[in-house]
């Protein structure tokens, strides 16, 4: 392996002291001149004809600066299949259904307008549970689709339906099947940082969005489109990125409060800031989509794969964002984790007058993985296989292409497996204790990018400072994961600079050059491609000003010296060798003949060469800079869903051991491994930061963490009764990381952002399974469950 | 919109000024862990808060002929008191667990109690204690025995013009050996499911006195004499404690409910399950 200076370094991040010493400008810290605050006003019913809305007395109060409601603001439609308005008029469909808005001097006197505002309803039956919601003759909670023609059925009008191979000739091939239900629910991301935005337009209409989206050009499109339907056509929109305090899937679309922000700042000709609550943070931002599978799969005698047959209900809510989406890249999980030859995956989503969902950390991934991979652990069991090493007999290897025409190149699941094996003492501890057990699971996800739109493509511009000082404009962002820490070791590396010399300027439409997104666990692979490749054009200028340099500088340099230190003896140099860029090189901002690379005569500072270049006093001065825009060679998905959308896909597994108490039906987790392969690392103390914060999700979505929702309401909207773990409990994470590099990635990188929490609850699942012989399949999995199942196969086996 | 004025007497006889001149109008706040909580949710609207945190001689731990402790001790002096943890175990371990480090800092033992939740981390080990609370108001005190103290979800017997000065526990109680636990779905800032406090007076190996008190089992925290009564007088042993357990999960003892956060079924269960665990960790500390 090469040597790198400071590629796999923990070289610590630099922004965070401005973090932790409150010096950072979040959107709850921004404040602009003249700045009003606006507040929402939501349904208090989840399905009902707004009859009359009276906003008079809210108008009245003193420091009120506006009052909107839908008959205020042009009744366009916006959102993914453009199936909801931004503040509703006629029907509300959902609880959190926007009604009213108000702007005032405070927050607090915005708050208290909301209580004037008079809304009278008349209540509707609700829809509350997707396979109601799908039996004929439901009734509708759209009747219209975004064109205005009726609409028969709650179910979504989108495809979703993945089949390769024959699943009839797959269960022929059988000798073991086994079939499953398995539920998970509603989960909120938990952001530290609540929502919010500042819209701040000039006295021509031209906007300055200040928001969170880690899609700052989609946000910029999402805007652009409705801009073009309010009369706002070829108005000016910079969409400007704010510190974030974490995403986690909820940035990626652009919600209604954001539009309702415009409106307000258009209506009130003020800067505009909504900030949610934390309350509002549980009731109204979407959380992540529950899903309710069927699974079968099979295998034959040597405990091959034979086919794998999964169908799945979502419940879409009132409306949709790209939660509907997330069966797209459930098909990943479903068609090719694992080697199975015959697939048949379908999903449909479903409206009710529940919350509607979004996107979150792993993007439907967790849902299918829970199903897979606890259908995975029962088949194993019922062919007679150690679940381990039937996961070793189907594991995927470089080369395969799997049904859904994935290309793995480059694959490290069998170490992913042996890692959690010896650490947990696998062999020694499956199956032999009492309340105490081990389990695992695996994942498989896109990370190195991910064509999900037409362009998968990172811009990148770096310019070099007479000083050696590199500025990079990105159109990336950061949540907090801390890539431009990871960056700047990539830009260090591929330049021969350090990464103290390197800045970046991030999230920011009018300087950044495009960029499909933070997303996708995209950034490290995407943005560090193109890094190298906007490193390595300076880096050749550079030392094409050096060629052309050096032996004047040297020279220079060594009659002054000589003029000095009357003993200096003057070395007996080749300076010619300088002259060709290709026989110099650059490290630690010197640049140096490669082949007498310790000889100090022939190095010069880089910034002697930068200001030469610059300075020379005619019209031939240099600067230097490049911009790259690089988008991986790889395919949209077909109609089929069939396709290599990313260059290369993360695997890993992670074993838990836990110990059941039997008497309280309470889950402790002893120790939890993820082994990722991770290709490379570039920076292993973030990397594994992803892992541990990943995996505690991971075990929140397993033990604890639900959105409660009863008949559409959300009933613990807060961080007592929606349970998330602390530091208290103390959940012991031990990352793993396999590093066997990756041919297309950054130094070999691959992504690691969403893959440590997938396979988490599996895990524990069949660690509790292998602790007490129970299967919960549904999460979370509580202690009352657990208990719950004790009894019932207690129960079963008295009788 | 949340608006009201603070006053911060010195003594308690201004607190009684105040009291008397703002009425209703006023609530008293000791740590405000609770209080600020319910204003910020718009549960309560004082205009007036009159904080007790000028009453800085009612911050104290102290053991004579009995145990002392001044209402505005906070549960973080409770829990680092070495005095309690070695003789009032239970209420050690109950302070200890109340929400975090922060929270403990700031609440109070007296704000805990007056607060009056249902599941008060201090409540079940008081009543373990036959803790006494000590009202005064400017006629003079009464003091009243903590099983009297909750009548009802937020409802104490204490008057409007009373003020909760201190808890007193009889020195006897000293010799019990006691403990509590916090069954949550976490390990802090958390309410829990069910508070199950034991207290148990060893004769050799027989059960000379018992107490057992839980919250979370009825609308207030409830001492369960029908289980104390069934331990006296009999040998410290598992198969006894178990038979408390289920006299304790009776209908007859305690009726928890079905709410958002806990199933009762559940509840019931775990007041079965715990109260022989929670006496064998009593005994074995």
């Amino acid at each position: 392996m090469a040597e790198y200076q400071y590629i796999g370094k923990s070289i610590p991040r630099t922004h965070e002291t401005d973090k932790v010493t409150g010096r950072a400008i979040y959107i709850d810290d921004l404040k602009l001149p003249g700045m009003l605050y606006g507040k929402i006003l939501y349904s208090s019913y989840a399905h009902a004809r707004i009859k009359r809305i009276d906003t008079t007395r809210a108008k009245k109060l003193p420091g009120v600066r506006a009052v909107l409601t839908g008959f205020d603001i042009p009744d366009v439609r916006v959102g993914f299949i453009k199936d909801q308005t931004v503040l509703k008029r006629d029907v509300v469909r959902q609880f959190r259904d926007e009604v009213a808005a108000v702007a005032a001097t405070s927050p607090e006197i915005a708050r208290e307008a909301l209580d004037l505002i008079e809304v009278e309803y008349e209540e509707l039956p609700g829809l509350f549970d997707p396979f109601e919601a799908m039996q004929e003759g439901a009734p509708l909670v759209h009747e219209l689709d975004a064109r205005g023609r009726p609409l028969r059925t709650n179910i979504l009008p989108l495809p979703w339906k993945f089949s390769a191979g024959d699943i009839e000739e797959g269960r022929r091939q059988s000798a073991y099947t086994v079939k499953d239900r398995v539920a998970t629910t509603w989960v909120n991301q938990c952001c530290m940082g609540t929502s919010g935005c500042v819209a701040d337009f000039d006295a021509n209409n031209n906007l300055i969005l200040y928001n969170q989206t880690n899609v700052i050009f989609g946000a910029k499109q999402r805007i652009t489109d409705y801009f073009s339907k309010i009369g706002l056509k070829g108005k000016k929109i910079r969409v400007k990125n704010v510190v974030v305090g974490g995403s986690f899937g909820t940035k990626l679309d652009t919600d209604i409060y954001e539009f309702i922000c415009l409106q307000l700042a258009l209506k009130t000709k003020k800067p505009v800031k909504i900030l949610f609550t934390r309350e509002e943070e549980f009731k109204a931002l979407p959380p992540r989509q529950p899903a309710i599978f069927n699974i079968e799969q099979g295998c034959d005698k040597e405990g091959r794969l034979t086919f794998r047959h999964a169908e799945a209900v979502l419940d879409n809510g009132a409306y949709t964002s790209w939660g509907v989406t997330t069966p797209s890249v459930m098909m990943t999980p479903m068609s090719s984790l694992y080697r199975v030859p015959n697939v048949f995956f379908k999903a449909v989503c479903v409206y009710t007058n529940n919350i509607y969902c979004q996107a979150m950390r792993g993007y439907g991934t967790p849902q299918a993985t829970f199903a897979v991979e606890t259908s995975m652990d029962r088949l194993a069991e019922e062919a007679g296989f150690d679940p381990a090493e039937f996961r070793m007999i189907n594991r995927n290897k470089a080369g395969d292409i799997t049904p859904m025409k994935l290309k793995i190149t480059s694959c490290g699941l069998q170490e992913c497996i042996e890692a959690v094996k010896e650490k947990l003492q696998w062999d020694e501890k499956k199956g032999q204790q009492k309340d105490r057990g081990v389990g695992m699971a695996s994942l498989i996800h896109v990370a190195g990018g991910a064509r999900v739109y037409k362009s998968d493509g990172h811009g990148i511009r770096i310019k070099v400072d007479e000083d050696g000082s590199v500025d990079v404009i990105s159109g990336g962002t950061d949540q907090g994961q801390g890539s431009f820490t990871v960056l700047a070791q990539i830009i260090a590396e591929s330049m021969g600079f350090t990464p103290d010399d390197v800045s970046f300027t991030i999230g920011d439409t009018s300087l950044g050059l495009w960029d499909a997104g933070t997303h996708a666990s995209r950034h490290t692979f995407v943005a560090g491609n193109a890094c190298i490749l906007a490193a390595e054009k300076v880096r050749r200028q550079i030392l094409e000003m050096s060629a052309e340099l050096m032996p004047r500088i040297i020279q220079f340099g060594l009659k002054r010296r000589s003029r000095k230190d009357k003993d200096f003896q003057t070395p007996d140099l080749d300076l010619s060798l300088l002259s060709d860029p290709e026989n110099l090189d650059i490290k630690k901002r010197m640049v140096y003949l490669k082949s007498d690379p310790d000889n100090p005569h022939y190095q010069v500072d880089v910034t002697q060469v930068l200001r030469q270049g610059l300075h020379v006093g005619t019209g031939e001065s240099k600067t230097v800079m490049a911009e790259v825009f690089y988008d991986p060679p790889t395919q949209m998905l077909d109609r089929e869903f069939k396709g290599n959308y990313s260059m290369t896909y993360a695997f890993g597994t992670t074993g838990a051991e836990v110990e059941v108490d039997r008497g309280t039906g309470q889950v402790k987790i002893l120790k939890l491994v993820a082994a990722h392969d991770v290709g490379q690392s570039i920076n292993p103390t973030l990397i594994k930061g992803q892992i541990y914060g990943a995996a505690y999700t991971g075990v929140g979505y397993a033990l604890t963490e639900e959105i409660k929702v009863q008949k559409g309401k959300v009933m613990n909207p807060n961080f007592r009764d929606y349970q998330i773990l602390t530091a208290r409990d103390r959940i012991p994470v031990e990352a793993v990381l396999v590093e066997k590099g990756d041919e297309d990635g950054p130094y070999g990188a691959k992504g690691i952002g969403e893959p440590g929490l997938v396979p988490t609850a599996p895990a524990i699942a069949n660690a509790i399974y292998d602790a007490i012989g129970v299967r919960i399949n549904e999460l979370p999995i509580t202690p009352e469950r657990v208990l719950d199942a004790i009894k019932a196969k207690e129960g079963d086996e008295a009788c | 919109m949340i608006d009201y004025e603070y006053l911060k007497p010195a003594s308690l006889d201004e607190v009684f000024d105040l009291m008397k001149k703002h009425g209703s109008k006023a609530e008293l706040v000791a740590g405000g862990t609770d209080v600020m909580v319910f204003i910020k949710q718009g549960n309560h609207s004082p205009e007036v808060l009159i904080s007790l945190r000028g009453l800085t001689d009612l911050c104290y731990i102290q053991k004579n002929s009995a145990y002392h402790i001044g209402a505005l001790a906070t549960h973080r002096m409770l829990e680092q008191s070495q005095l309690v943890k070695e003789e009032l175990t239970a209420l050690q371990q109950g302070s200890s667990q109340v929400g975090s480090i922060q929270v403990r800092n700031m609440g109070t033992l007296g704000g805990n109690i007056c607060n009056a939740a249902p599941s008060a981390d201090t409540a079940a080990p008081l009543l373990v204690l036959d803790a006494v609370a000590v009202l005064q108001s400017p006629e003079g005190q009464r003091r009243v025995p903590i099983e009297e103290f909750f009548i009802g979800p937020s409802e104490t017997v204490k008057k409007n013009d009373e003020v909760l000065v201190e808890i007193e526990i009889p020195s006897e109680m000293g010799r019990f050996k006691t403990a509590y636990c916090k069954h949550a779905r976490r390990q802090a800032m958390t309410l829990p499911i069910i508070g199950v406090s034991v207290g148990i007076l060893l004769e050799k190996d027989v059960i000379a006195d018992a107490r057992i008190a839980l919250t979370v089992a009825a609308p207030t925290p409830i001492r369960v004499r029908q289980a104390e009564d069934f331990l006296k007088g009999k040998p410290f042993e598992e198969g006894v404690l178990k038979e408390a357990g289920e006299i304790a999960s009776s209908p007859e003892c305690c009726m928890p409910r079905d709410s958002l956060r806990c199933e009762g079924w559940y509840r019931e269960e775990m007041v079965r399950i715990l109260i022989p665990r929670v006496a064998m960790a009593a005994v074995e500390e």
